[in-house]
Formats: structure tokens, sequence, C-alpha cells
């Protein structure tokens, strides 16, 4: 791996979650580069060549970073929110960039075509206007003010609702969604998707939860959530070009689009390129 | 069958695998292609690629006269223009917002797709009806250089209608005589994949030797 991705090492990444580390480890990857998650404690994850890399233990997951990284995990204050079910709702692999996999979380116009008669249908698939912005001080890209009718938004819901969404990235391969909460209005729902990046265009998904639910069973949130996550996954692995295009041009954004245009333009400021096409490649 | 009209001309799909309201991925040597046949039996052939976000068209539906792309739902005509954006009811889409189409003609029962425009239409194969297509690990200049093959399978006579589709892959489309009974069809049918699997083995002691 070159130096062109150093912005991108020096960052924090998913690579297992804790408390279902096999007793032998977990042997998996980081950006193309074999990492082994080892089930001691406390938990490490050391590289082929034996060398220890960072770790935090976080939201159910372990994190870890080939390189240096600057800042500490980014903070999700509603973990630590009493009254909220942490959801592990396990992994995904899939055969894109792990920046499109983030991209795809990010959209909400295809709720209709992609998720039907669960996270929209047909004839509501207009997208109204809402706010983006990249908040200088946290350094993350925000949108907020975003709504969307649902015949079925949550595993909890019984009917069509308009749901209210506010989407964070605060790191490239990381975003958290704030939703509607059918069980108790006036607070929000938080579903994340932290992203593994194995290689440019592979990744492991870990989607991650901190609901105020105390009706549904555990099994059917993890099914619900990963029911929406494959029919994702067949949109993802079908994008051409796989890699995500970071240049304007390549593909052609509308207004509901402006929380991708707003990642894609983070992504580049930050030289956040791994799994990224530019247009000198 | 001059063989120029052969290189021109790339045979794809037979009528029969492409119903009305239906689209199919088109695999030609330079890659596929969206093949999409209107509610009314128009005939299309589109790069198969979305310029709003890369999803592939092929994996796309047709709802009247326009073939919509699974992700987002944009939906494109006969000319690849981007007709309606369903985020945004309201919008005419910009006339900069569209699919490459390509020539398509169908005869005989057979669809042909050239990526420029030739000057003389598809081979007409008169005399002949279509039975099946089938695909081949093989390269279609190993099976014949023209494009074509004349056999007989089952005792029945036969034409095969060959292209390239990539790296040891070739399609098959299989024709009979227009006279042929029902019988006879199914006979070839069947009998093809025996004339497949000879290919293939023949391609492998090549390969060997
Ligand atoms: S990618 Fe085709 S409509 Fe969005
Ligand atoms: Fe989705």
């Amino acid at each position: 791996m070159t130096v062109r991705h150093q912005p991108m090492i020096d960052e924090w990444y998913p690579v297992a979650l804790a408390s279902q580390l096999p007793p032998g480890g977990r042997a998996t990857q980081l950006m193309g580069t074999p990492v082994l998650v080892v089930a001691d404690d406390p938990i490490r994850v050391v590289t082929d060549d034996g060398r220890d890399l960072p770790v935090t233990l976080r939201y159910g997951h372990v994190w870890t970073s080939l390189g240096q990284p600057a800042k500490q995990l980014f903070d999700i204050p509603e973990a630590d929110q009493p009254g909220r079910r942490l959801i592990e709702v396990g992994v995904v692999r899939v055969r894109c960039s792990p920046l499109r996999a983030v991209e795809n979380f990010l959209d909400i116009a295809h709720f209709p075509f992609v998720h039907t008669d669960i996270l929209g249908a047909e004839p509501h698939t207009e997208v109204g206007k809402y706010d983006v912005e990249i908040r200088e001080k946290e350094d993350e890209v925000w949108a907020t003010k975003v709504q969307f009718y649902q015949p079925q938004a949550a595993k909890s819901a019984t009917g069509g609702i308009t749901t209210d969404y506010m989407y964070r990235v605060p790191a490239p391969t990381s975003s958290v969604l704030y939703k509607t909460c059918p069980a108790r209005p006036g607070e929000w729902d938080v579903i994340t998707l932290f992203v593994q990046p194995l290689q440019e265009d592979l990744c492991d998904v870990w989607p991650w939860m901190a609901l105020f639910d105390d009706e549904t069973a555990t099994t059917d949130l993890i099914h619900f959530q990963q029911m929406i996550f494959l029919q994702d996954r067949s949109i993802l692995e079908n994008q051409i070009p796989r890699l995500l295009p970071l240049d304007p041009g390549r593909e052609i954004p509308t207004r509901a689009d402006l929380t991708s245009v707003a990642y894609r333009r983070w992504l580049k400021r930050h030289q956040f390129t791994y799994g990224a096409q530019l247009v000198a490649q | 069958m001059p063989v120029e009209m052969l290189r021109d001309w790339i045979p794809v799909a037979l009528s029969a695998d492409l119903p009305a309201a239906t689209v199919l991925p088109a695999h030609t040597p330079s890659g596929i292609l969206a093949l999409w046949r209107s509610a009314s039996g128009k005939l299309t052939a589109l790069a198969d690629r979305c310029p709003h976000r890369g999803m592939r068209l092929s994996y796309g539906f047709v709802r009247g006269e326009a073939l919509s792309c699974i992700y987002h739902g944009w939906s494109y005509g006969q000319t690849g223009q981007c007709l309606r954006i369903p985020a945004h009811p309201e919008l005419a889409p910009p006339g900069a917002i569209k699919a490459a189409s390509y020539a398509v003609e169908e005869r005989n029962g057979v669809i042909w797709i050239a990526f420029e425009p030739p000057e003389a239409p598809p081979p007409s194969l008169e005399g002949f009806q279509p039975v099946r297509s089938i695909t081949v690990n093989m390269d279609a200049g190993a099976i014949t250089p023209n494009g074509t093959v004349r056999t007989q399978l089952a005792g029945v006579d036969v034409l095969l209608i060959v292209a390239g589709i990539g790296d040891r892959e070739t399609i098959a489309h299989v024709m009979v005589d227009a006279a042929a009974s029902a019988t006879d069809r199914i006979a070839v049918s069947n009998a093809v994949e025996g004339w497949r699997r000879t290919c293939e083995q023949l391609g492998l002691k090549e390969l060997a030797s």
C-alpha cells in the first residue's frame, strides 16, 4: 500500500465484534494487510510480522488502525444513554468499495425501489429539501431535516409514517443515522454503519444499533436490519465502477444527492481515497 | 451469409427470450448492454450503466415505454434520454442525462445489436427458425472463423450463429430448418448440449497440447 492512502491508514476501523470473538481469534485484513484479532484479555490486534496495533473497544466492536490515529474514536453520546438497547447485528461481506457502502447508507431516494414496501413505496418517491453541511469544528458531514414517507420504518412500526432522519459521517467509513423513534417520540433511534475496508473493492459491513424498543425480540431486530442490508448489497455489487468516483463528471447528482456530494467533497478534501476513483487513474 | 454482416451485427438473443416489458443483459465481445422491450414491443439497447450512480440498467424494470433503473428509479426512453427522476417528480430531466444507445434489430426471431450503425440490415436467415441459445466455454474463433457453423444434430440440419462474449466464452444461437417439426426441435435442443461438451473437450485438448 502506498503513502497515497496515509490519511486513511491513520483512521480507526472495526475488525470484530468483541462479544463474538472466537477463542482462536479472528483472522481478517485491513486495507489489504492481514491482521489477527487475538482473544486475549485485553483483546489485541497484531499484524503478520508481529506488530501490535492500537486497539479501542467501543460500540460492541474492536477498533484498530494500521497507522497512528491523531484522534480518539468518534463519540456517539447516545450509546451511553440509559434505556437504550444496544444491538450487535453482525457482519455482511460486500464486494464493493467501502466508500460506496457508506454513500448508499446516506441515501434515501432508493428506499421505494430497493426496500420496497418497507422503507419506502411508490408513489411516495419525492425527496424534499434538506440541509447538508460539513461541520468545521467537529470535521464531520451532517445532513439534517431529512424527511421521508415510510410504510414500515422500523421493526416496531405498524403503519406508514413520515420519518425524520439525520445523517452523520464522523469517519471516512463510518456513518451514524438518527431516525424518528416510534416507541418514544422526541428521541432518536440510532443506527450505525461501521465499514471495515478489506480491500479497495471489498468490505465487511458491521451495522450496530442503539434503540428505544422494549418489545421486539433481538433476533427480529437483527433479521430486519440484515434483510435491509442484503437488499442494499444487491445494488452495491452491481455499480460500475466498483470504486467511488470522487471527481465530478462521472456520475450525475441531483438535489436529493446533496449528502453524497458533501461526503465525496469531504473525502477528497482529506485525501480519504482508499476505495475511490480519481480522474487521473 | 457475407462475413462482414456478422462482424457488424452481433447476435445477442432470441426474440422469444425477451417478452414485452422485460430487460436482459446482452453479452457482446465489448461488454454487456441492457437490452429491453417496451410494453408495445419496441426494442432498445442501452449502455449497462445508469448515468446517475452507475447501477447496471440490466437489473432494472420496464414500465410502459421506458426502462427504469432499480436503484433510484430514474427512467429512460428509446434514445437513452432520461425521462423521469422519481425523487423530483416535478423536474424535467436535463437533456445531458442520457444513457448511450445502440442500433438494435430483430429479424426472423433473432435480435442483433451493433455499436456503429451498419449500412445493411442483419442477415435474414430465411428458411430457418430459432430453437434456443447456449453458452460455450470456449473462444468463438476456436469454434468457427466466420461466425456460423453448419452441422447436423440428431439427424437434423442446423445453423449455429456464434458470437464471442468474453475470454473463453461464446454464445451460440441454434437455428433449424423452418419446416422442422416440434419433435425435431426438441431433439436438436437436447443434442446441442452434446455439441457444447464436444467443443469444450476439444478446446481443453488444444489448451493442453
Ligand atoms: S443509479 Fe440509476 S437511478 Fe440512481
Ligand atoms: Fe438501503
